[in-house]
């Protein structure tokens, strides 16, 4: 028998229960039996707090944006370049992701259940990262600075290189690139993305 | 409120926002306001975080019909 919690405890032990199994299965692959299951409450405890398994799933979303990523820091030194602070976003993000891995893990499954609302949740997470190279790289061209470069072409290209990063360090027990941790892995990849941007010559 | 020179941000997720209102504040004079209105939700805290961090005045932070709007005075 579960002890007794207060009622925001209940929620919170819920969402952390709901968290993980939908990492585990996506949203479709877990019942609210086995969830309440595993809380160890009756589904009528569960129902006092959220309406249906499409609002308990939103509440989990809900407290992974309440650990969004801040790029304000990394952005606000002076003189800083686009390769600094895109080096010094992703250091942010791949640091949050490493830290709740089941974020990744419901996004790929979200993306094969195909459900509009958590793919537009996930999506927004890696525009910050699209938006800011497309925006850079196009102005970088407008000013003459760089060679003329497809810039949404290397922000989807940027964000498929993280994300397989992410999805090798967090998802797959493999013995790939075992002992190269995460952050000199970033560090190379990055290296390597800025290889393409090339500066104009005078 | 008046104000001396506006950001368009919406649509724009962070860092966008910041980075462009940090340029628009550099060609301000102290005293100065910028306006800024966005549309991603998390630039309500960054913008908070902006003026903690770079010592400018966060005169007003408003929501309305979903797009966020900033006041910030440039110290």
């Amino acid at each position: 028998m579960a002890k007794r919690l207060s009622a925001e405890e209940r929620r919170a032990s819920i969402i952390t229960v709901a968290k993980r199994l939908f990492a585990k299965t996506g949203f479709h692959g877990v019942s609210i039996d086995e969830i309440v299951k595993e809380v160890g409450v009756s589904p009528a405890i569960l129902y006092r707090h959220f309406e249906s398994k499409e609002e308990l799933y939103q509440a989990v979303l809900q407290e992974f944006s309440a650990t969004r990523e801040s790029y304000v820091e990394t952005v606000v030194a002076d003189d800083i370049g686009f390769e600094q602070v895109l080096r010094g976003m992703t250091t942010v993000f791949v640091a949050s992701i490493m830290n709740h891995p089941d974020m990744l893990k419901m996004e790929m499954h979200s993306q094969l259940e195909g459900s509009t609302a958590s793919q537009e949740f996930f999506l927004n997470r890696w525009k910050s990262f699209t938006d800011y190279i497309e925006f850079n790289l196009t102005e970088l061209q407008t000013q003459g600075k760089i060679k003329p470069i497809n810039a949404q072409a290397a922000a989807l290209m940027y964000q498929g290189i993280i994300r397989e990063v992410l999805l090798l360090k967090c998802m797959q027990p493999t013995d790939r690139l075992k002992d190269t941790p995460v952050a000199l892995l970033v560090d190379e990849v990055i290296t390597l993305f800025m290889k393409i941007i090339e500066p104009k010559r005078k | 409120m008046s104000f001396d020179a506006e950001l368009d941000a919406k649509g724009l997720n962070c860092p966008l926002p910041i980075l462009r209102a940090k340029k628009a504040i550099a060609e301000l004079s102290a005293g100065q306001v910028l306006k800024i209105v966005a549309t991603d939700p998390g630039s309500v805290k960054d913008f908070e975080a902006f003026c903690k961090q770079t010592g400018n005045e966060l005169l007003s932070s408003s929501e309305a019909g979903g797009a966020f709007e900033f006041m910030i005075k440039k110290s």
